[in-house]
């Protein structure tokens, strides 16, 4: 806890301080679920459209979720680069798109057919379905697994320290060598307040989309 | 305003073995209300989802006010054709009043003023205050609330046509029958051509202009509540309309059928002035005025000039129902 308390950790200029190690370790998490969203919501869409893409497509996700991310770091060293945050981007975009595919699919599947037929009855195109009534009514499961995906990221991206980036993850990584259990204990701390309240953050933006309808039953 | 006519409308659904609708022909009259009727599996349902095209026909054509609507984009047809159905339907993201808009919304070529005019319109024509519902959402609302917001997106574009499967049969019976004078009140203002599925034969007396009794896909029979019970095209029709039925023929069947025109039927001189009804009464009415009044007869009065036109006695009432229940075959059919 001292590490955390004390107030030349918070120094701006240097760029090892706290708020600076944590704005690095956003920005990652940030670039990293920009991606998954895009690729993760069109394939969750579609495997809901054609239910029997939903099996290879959740099974193949699924098997490249179970790859150790330190293993998918060292694979990918050769080829893009130590510290380059490439390097980092692609696992993560990679482990999230089984949790952000299924719950895209489940949200679009739970839907009522008939509000759908209702749609279809007062003369709505395809597209005004799926941006007035699909995505609407699935996004509160949609956002359920963003806040999974999003604190599972936040946990593997400080591991991305220990292949030269910079995030929260350099307080445990740097003071390994010199055993500064105070700065480990206070990175590792960090990390965790990190991930609650994103996930935190994430219910009230869920909650909010919910709207008309129970919101606990998703969360 | 619009007509709609069925030409040899046919229906057949993949790997069934019969037609679900059959070489059907009628026409609904602009402004009136047509009552599709019939037990489950008659084919009503799929007949009144053709009309917007929900379910395209194997064969035959449809036309609204002349146009073959097979021959037209099924996307503007469908904004043109409002649809209300049993389940209502509303989108549980979306406020009362948002759920009221979509349609305009989506048929486009309102301006955002005109559509807040019109949501408000609607709520207070369905019985709704704007200001205490638009605001709230569908889950928040009972059945029978919620069956008038959806009448009120389906009537939000102002469309000629309405489509209606079976509105009122999830309500309980005493919001079902106000629902049905709210109709009955909101058509008298608003005048479309309605086309309604039910399968109860009450709800259609007491809403049709005319019946439609379908049966195994085929039109039994196109008539009045009054033709219909007076001559029942066949066996199916005067049992499902229940023209056996004394109540429902009394109900229903008017004066006019069972008037005593001869002049010596009543002796004025004896029983003094005669109580009098209208020549547009039932033949129920006529009997409550002769029970309240002790009278053995009643002067029918022309509607319009208050011409008498002839007499009520109990012996023309009984008459005119022996003479329509004539057509009865079997005692057996009788007891339905």
């Amino acid at each position: 806890m001292h590490y955390i308390l004390q107030p030349n950790n918070y120094n701006l200029s240097d760029p090892g301080s706290i708020p600076n190690l944590f704005i690095a370790h956003l920005k990652l998490l940030g670039i990293v679920m920009l991606i998954s969203l895009i690729i993760a919501i069109p394939i969750g869409i579609l495997v809901a459209r054609y239910r029997q893409l939903y099996f290879p497509v959740v099974s193949i996700s699924g098997l490249l979720y179970t790859i150790p991310s330190l293993a998918a770091f060292a694979f990918l060293i050769p080829i893009t680069g130590f510290g380059s945050s490439t390097t980092a981007i692609i696992p993560l975009v990679i482990y999230n798109q089984l949790v952000l595919i299924r719950n895209t699919a489940t949200g679009i599947n739970g839907i009522d057919p008939l509000l759908i037929e209702v749609g279809r009855a007062m003369g709505m195109k395809p597209l005004q379905i799926l941006f007035r009534i699909t995505l609407p009514l699935a996004l509160p499961v949609i956002v359920a697994g963003v806040r999974i995906a999003t604190v599972t990221t936040v946990g593997i991206a400080a591991l991305a320290s220990f292949i030269g980036l910079t995030t929260l993850g350099d307080l445990i990584f740097q003071n390994l060598a010199v055993y500064d259990l105070d700065a480990i204990a206070g990175g590792a701390i960090l990390i965790a307040a990190f991930a609650i309240l994103a996930d935190l953050l994430l219910l009230a933006v869920q909650i909010g989309l919910s709207r008309g309808r129970s919101a606990l039953s998703v969360a | 305003m619009a007509i709609i006519a069925f030409h040899e409308i046919t229906k057949q659904f993949p790997g069934t073995s019969k037609p679900a609708v059959d070489a059907v022909t009628f026409e609904v009259r602009e402004g009136s209300t047509c009552m599709l009727v019939g037990t489950s599996g008659s084919g009503k349902t799929t007949l009144l989802r053709m009309v917007n095209r929900l379910i395209e026909p194997t064969s035959g054509q449809i036309f609204i006010d002349g146009k073959n609507i097979l021959e037209e984009n099924r996307i503007l047809l469908r904004r043109r054709i409002g649809y209300v159905i049993q389940q209502v339907g509303l989108f549980p993201h979306m406020n009362i009043g948002e759920n009221v808009r979509v349609t305009a919304e989506i048929a486009g070529g309102w301006t955002k003023e005109r559509m807040a005019q019109r949501v408000d319109e609607l709520l207070e024509l369905v019985g709704l205050p704007p200001k205490e519902y638009r605001k709230r959402f569908p889950r928040q609302l009972s059945g029978g609330q919620q069956q008038r917001v959806g009448l009120a997106r389906a009537l939000a574009t102002d469309p000629a046509i309405l489509l209606m499967d079976e509105p009122f049969g999830a309500l309980d019976a005493i919001t079902r029958a106000r629902m049905q004078d709210e109709l009955l009140r909101i058509q008298q203002n608003v005048r479309k051509t309605i086309l309604f599925v039910s399968h109860d034969i009450e709800e259609a007396f007491k809403l049709g202009d005319q019946i439609a009794v379908m049966h195994d896909g085929k039109l039994q029979q196109l008539g009045t509540p009054v033709e219909l019970l007076a001559n029942p095209a066949n066996d199916y029709v005067r049992k499902l309309v229940g023209a056996d039925s004394i109540l429902r023929q009394i109900e229903y069947l008017p004066v006019t059928d069972a008037l005593d025109r001869r002049p010596e039927a009543v002796s004025s001189a004896h029983w003094g002035d005669l109580s009098t009804c209208s020549s547009n009464a039932t033949l129920l009415e006529a009997m409550l005025i002769l029970i309240e009044t002790n009278a053995p007869a009643l002067t029918v009065q022309d509607k319009d000039t208050q011409e008498p036109l002839g007499y009520i006695t109990l012996a023309s009432i009984n008459q005119e129902i022996t003479r329509t229940r004539s057509h009865e075959t079997t005692p057996e059919e009788s007891k339905i």
